[in-house]
Formats: C-alpha cells, structure tokens, sequence
C-alpha cells in the first residue's frame, strides 16, 4: 500500500467513531426527515409522499405564526438583554477586588442548577400568592403586583428574567475573553487621556467583539430552540393566551401528541432554515464591527 | 506492557469486569419453557404495587398451569412508547393506556381488533356496564378491555357548606345553583371593611382553572346539554359551549377575576397536604373516587360530601365517564398468551380487587357484595351509579382529538383570563379544529389513494 494511501487510511480508520456516527446518527436522519417533510407519516403506517402539502399548511397555520412570533419576540428580548448583562457583570468579575473567585463562583453556579429544578424553584419564586418576587413587592408597599406566569402580559417578561439564571456560562466565556485583551492597549489609551467610558468603548468592547459574535450566535440558536424551561413551567400549558408557546413546544406536539411527522419534519427543516439565516445574517452584519487580533 | 497500559488496562477494564459480574440481569427468575408476555403500563407506586401482586398471582398460577409469564414494566409516557415501539416492529403484548389514546391509536393502525380474540375466549362482555365497552369500541371494532373506570363528581367540603349558612345534604343541582353557592362559599381577607369583596380570596367556593384540579378543561359544554363531537365534525361553536363559557366567565367575574387568577396561583399537586380542596381553600372541586385515597392521608377529618355534577337543568344528568384500558398492539408477538392474562385479569374479583386498590369504580353491571364494604371510598356508590346514567359521556371519540384537546385548554385559559370575548375565542378555536379536521381527512384521502 501507497505511504499517502496507507496514511489515508488509518486516518479514517482512527476518525471513524466519529464519521461514522455523524453518518448514522446525524446525517441519515436528517436526510430521513427531509425526505419526511414531504410526507404524511403517522409514524405507523409508511410515509405517503404529499408533496409541499406541509409547507403550504404552514403558511396558514395560525398556531405555527404564533409560535414563530413568540419565539421572535423571545429571542429578540433575551438576546440583547443576556448579551449586555453578561458582559457587564464579566467586567465587574474583572476587577481585581478582595473576594473575586468568591463573586465568580457566585455568578457560574446557577449554571450548573439542573433546568427543570430551576424551573419549579422559579415558579415558586414567580407564585402570584405566595411568591418571594410577589411578597417582596407587597411588602414594599406594591399592593397588586404582577400575576407573572399567570398573566399574558408578564409571563414573557418572566421567562426572560428566568432566562437570565443561566448568564454564567456567556459571563465565563466573556471573562476568558477580557483576560486576552492585552493590557497595552489600555496603557495606551490612558496615555492618550481616554476615560474609563471611552476605554470601553474603544478597547474592551472590540477586544472581546469575536467573543460577543460567538455567544449572540449561541444565543440564537438556543433562543429558537427553546423547550424545557415553558414546558416545565407552564405544566405543559400553552401559557396565558399562548404568549408561552415556542416553536421547538409546537414541533414536539406535532411529532409526538398529534403524530405528524411529516409536518413536524417540515416545521424542523424551517427552523433550521430560519437559524442558518439568522446566522449567516450575523455574520455578514459583523463583519466591519468584530475585530480579530492580526488581521 | 509499562505502567501507563496498565493503568489503560484497569481503567476501561475493571468496569467492564464489574458490570459483567454485578450488572443487569433480566428475567433470570423466569422458569423454562414458559412463554414471556410484555405488559407495559402506566401506574408506578400504590397503583403498580398492586397490578404487580396481580401479575405475580397470575405467574404462579394460571401462568403456570398454561406456561405463560407475565414481565410487568411500569413506564412514564407509556403510549408514546408503545407508539414508538410499535413503529419498530417490536411493540409489547399487552400495554396499559388511558381511553382517550384509543380513537388515534386505532385509527392509525396501532391497535389490534379484538373482537375475534374475545370470542375466541367467551369473554362475557355483557357483563361490563355498557359505557365501560362503548368506550373501548372505535368505528365499530373492539379495541380494547376495560381496566380501571371511574365516573367524575363533585366533591364538596360540608363544614364549609355549615360556617356558610348552606344545607350539607343539599350540594347544588343545577349549574346556576353551583355558582350561587360557589359565591356564598368565597371568603375576602384583608379588605376595606366597607367593602370586604376588595380583599385578597383566602377560600373560593368553585373554579373549573385546570391549576385547580379542574383537569377536564374540554368538558363544560357537556352539562349545557352540549357535545363536541358528532362523528363527523367538531360541534363547539353551539348555543351549549356559548352557555358554559359565560357560566365559566360569571363563576369568575362574579369574585373578581383578577383576585381568582392570583388565588389559583396556590395551586398544588392533588397528591399532597396543599391539595387546594383537602386543605379547605377550594369549597368544591370536580374530581375523580381516587381522591378520597388522599383525603384518608393528608386530610383525614375532612367532612366532605360527594354529589353527581350539576348539570344546566335537573332533569337531565351529564356525568363523564372514562377508564384506563387493556390493549394488544399491532404486531404483538404473543396476542393469545396475553389474551390469558387479560381473561384472568378480567375475572370480576381480580379486577375488583384492582380497583379497590386504585379506588375506581368496578367496570362490571352488578359490583361483588364486597366491593362497596371494602372499598377505601366511602361515597363509591354515587360513582358507580352515575355510570348508568342516560346522558353518561366519555372524551369524544375522534383521531384528531389531541389537537382538539390542545385548543380546548387554549380556548378555556383565554376565557378564564379575559384574553378575548368568549364568542370570539370559540369562533376561532372552531375554525382551527375544522382546520385541523380537514387536514386529518386531506391526508386520510392522500393515504387511501397511496395505498390503492
């Protein structure tokens, strides 16, 4: 056997665990379910080709518009919020202060808070009744405060607040982030007069700006997927008015409680399409403002 | 080998070791030459423990004598999995599920007929009351063999009845009457004295709110004479669902919505101390003979009564009535070995004994003597005789009833919270199931024109 030949062949002989489960366990079925979406397939009985019937369903599917512009509304509120939050307190850990490792672990260990303990001790939290949020404000003198998750208006604001549990991944990641922006750059700008704003503005933020674009991508692609937090915390309900109802919940009705797997597929396929774009979209709007280093 | 393939070795190798040794075993316990019959079901805890002495029983008796055994597995999601495992070719013998996955199922295919293994083994089915088998039938085929039924009744708090100045032997007849009570049985606190009604609820008489045991948000319309279902199209946009959500709506206005909606938030699970009717806080609460069991452990002074469901006129009474089943999948290995044990299972003083222990009713027209005496609820008899009623219904029997069920629940948490008019929000849930519907018969045609 060839050198070349002989190396290509225990490369993927060594590389086929990988190879072979992304062939069997990813890129199969994603084939399946793409054949799938032009299907009727009750799951039982064998898929019957339908043609673009589920994508033209899905242009009048009421429930479908809803849960896109739940999901729409969700990750445009819990994006930009998670985003300047993490980064602010990512800056504060930063500071050489007494105490620091103690306020970092303070930030990350929700994180590591299973998702649905978080999500029954938030709805215990969020208890219109009995509720630490709803009897702290009662006490400080707010005598109806907000019904939270039972209220359409408030359970999005809710889930959002919820959502905010979970910031110590990004804030580790941001932190790593600041650490190799290199402190030259902050002498300099102090040479030249800059001010603590003005530092931020010009060195930190685009220092930690390939940072930024990983988590908003990050951010978007868990945001259209959210699932376990509404599904555990509304029991499986709707939400109040369905303001609660996202895509990935309205996906997994359709494959699994209604048995449409040919329109669940359809819905997957969307929703792939839709974080690609989304994606690629990011990418192409960042590209004047994210700052690598070198280049 | 160094120390490093040593230490390589123990690593991956000792685990391999101990799982081999200590490690999963299966049915080491079957004896030889019997033939194994999968029994998948829902129930774990009490319920399970004693479907499992059954099942036992069975394995040293009747399974002995005709090489049968029976491996009993208690799962979460039981019909998604049977659903699942019947896809791929290798589904249980027998499988335990509520009756309302008996319409889809069978229409997909997923369930065996078993009007022909009924005969075959002279099971008596006129023996069950009527609706327990109506329930089990789909398009006219037996699907299925009762388990555990019960009807659904209201309970109501007696000494909460007294300290209101209502009658404790005369619960509500009427629906109108149900609300006039509720009102009577709702308590303020904290409010201005001059008006005690701006308070906070600390006691409501009545909610249909699913957060409050009100499981069956679909179901009101049943008791305005109503239905949803006529075996070809979805009936709610009538002068009967009209009745019942403006019921609904005036059971909540008339407390004030907003003090309800946040009262509700209390809400907590039926199997515990905060159990909003076991605790007093809830006056009545429609519900099932299962929760008497709770009411022995976490409330046992309750002075509670139970009554059939008011319904919008006194001559008539709707009573709702379901059960979970048995059922043989589709491509079940060994349907006539769990045809034995279903038979066995279905000897009146074994399922007797079942439903005792699960506090059900017995789905058999004339109950064991015992069965009453023993039972672990006191008020069982108004159970079982709601079941003979002429207006008794069970869940409608459509394929696409999760759907309808998902905008059932939709339409009432948008009445309950003001979101929209309730002739709005029925108007548009009854164009969302036709839709639903239309779909379901579009693909039904695709499937039949595939299948030519």
């Amino acid at each position: 056997m060839r050198p070349a030949r002989h190396s290509l062949f225990t490369g993927l002989l060594w590389t086929a665990p990988w190879w072979l489960g992304f062939l069997l366990l990813l890129a199969g079925p994603m084939v399946i379910s793409l054949y799938i979406s032009f299907c009727d397939y009750p799951l039982l009985q064998p898929p019957v080709f339908v043609g673009l019937a589920n994508y033209q369903q899905l242009v009048h599917d009421a429930v479908f518009h809803k849960a896109v512009w739940n999901t729409v509304i969700y990750a445009s509120t819990a994006i930009p919020v998670g985003t300047v939050l993490a980064v602010l307190l990512a800056i504060l850990l930063n500071q050489r202060v007494r105490g620091q490792a103690f306020f970092r672990a303070c930030i990350f260990v929700p994180t590591i808070v299973p998702l649905v303990a978080a999500g029954v001790v938030w709805m215990w939290m969020m208890n219109p009744e009995y509720g630490l949020l709803s009897t702290s404000l009662r006490t400080v003198g707010v005598a109806q405060p907000p019904l939270w998750l039972e209220s359409p208006r408030w359970a999005m604001v809710s889930l959002v607040l919820v959502s905010l549990w979970f910031i110590g991944s990004p804030v580790v990641i941001y932190l790593a982030g600041l650490q190799e922006i290199p402190e030259e750059l902050y002498e300099a700008a102090k040479l030249d007069g800059a001010s603590a704003s003005r530092q931020l503005w010009h060195v930190t933020l685009p220092g930690i700006s390939p940072v930024i674009l990983f988590n908003v991508i990050m951010g978007i692609i868990t945001s259209w997927q959210v699932f376990a937090l509404p599904y555990m915390m509304w029991r499986t309900r709707p939400g109040p008015d369905r303001v609660t109802y996202f895509y990935t919940m309205y996906l997994f009705d359709n494959a699994f409680n209604y048995l449409k797997m040919g329109y669940a597929s359809a819905l997957a396929w969307v929703q792939f399409l839709i974080i690609l774009a989304l994606t690629g979209l990011v990418f192409l709007l960042s590209r004047r403002t994210v700052h690598y280093r070198g280049l | 080998m160094n120390i490093r393939g040593v230490i390589l070795v123990l690593v991956l190798g000792l685990p391999a070791a101990g799982l081999l040794a200590f490690g999963p075993r299966g049915l080491h316990e079957v004896p030889p030459d019997r033939t194994i019959v999968r029994y998948w079901e829902k129930w774990t805890g009490v319920e399970g423990q004693a479907m499992q002495r059954i099942v036992d029983r069975f394995n040293q008796t009747e399974g002995t004598r005709r090489g049968i055994w029976v491996d009993y597995n208690a799962l979460g999601d039981v019909d998604k999995r049977m659903l699942i495992s019947a896809a791929g070719g290798d589904p249980p013998d027998v499988a335990g599920l509520p009756d309302r996955f008996v319409p889809p199922y069978a229409d997909q295919g997923a369930l065996r007929p078993l009007d022909d293994l009924a005969r075959e083994f002279s099971l008596d089915l006129d023996a069950f009351k009527p609706i327990w088998l109506s329930i089990c039938r789909y398009d006219g085929k037996l699907y299925a063999l009762p388990s555990t039924p019960y009807t659904i009744a209201l309970y109501y708090n007696r000494s909460l009845f007294r300290a209101a100045g209502l009658d404790p032997d005369h619960p509500p007849q009427t629906t109108a009457e149900l609300n006039e009570y509720a009102q009577r049985l709702t308590r303020f606190e904290g409010g201005d004295p001059t008006n005690p009604r701006a308070g906070r609820i600390v006691q409501l008489g009545f909610t249909v709110s699913p957060a409050m045991l009100g499981w069956w948000t679909w179901i009101w319309p049943y008791f305005f004479d109503g239905q949803l279902w006529d075996g070809r199209r979805f009936t709610l946009d009538t002068p009967a669902t009209h009745a019942a959500l403006g019921w609904v709506r005036e059971l909540r206005t008339a407390v004030g919505n907003d003090r309800v909606l946040q009262f509700e938030g209390t809400s907590a699970a039926i199997e515990s101390a905060q159990n909003p009717f076991l605790s007093g806080q809830l006056a009545m609460v429609f519900q099932g003979p299962w929760l008497a069991n709770w009411a022995r452990v976490y409330a046992p002074d309750l002075d509670y009564g139970v009554a059939p469901f008011p319904s919008v006129t006194r001559e008539r009474q709707h009573v709702f009535a379901s059960e979970d089943v048995f059922v043989i999948p589709t491509g079940a290995r060994h349907p006539r070995e769990a045809m034995v044990f279903l038979e066995y299972v279905l000897r009146q003083e074994v399922m007797e004994e079942l439903c005792q222990a699960h506090g059900k009713v017995s789905p058999y027209r004339l109950p064991g003597s015992e069965f009453f005496a023993r039972h672990p609820n006191p008020h069982i008899h108004v159970f079982d005789e709601m079941a003979t009623s002429p207006e008794v219904f069970g869940y409608p029997s459509m394929p696409t009833w999760a759907e309808a069920w998902t905008e059932m629940l939709y339409l009432l948490e948008t009445v309950m919270r003001e979101a929209r008019e309730p002739a709005e929000a029925i108007r548009m849930t009854q164009t969302k199931v036709d839709s639903v519907v239309a779909d379901y018969e579009r693909m039904a045609a695709h499937r039949r024109g595939g299948a030519r």
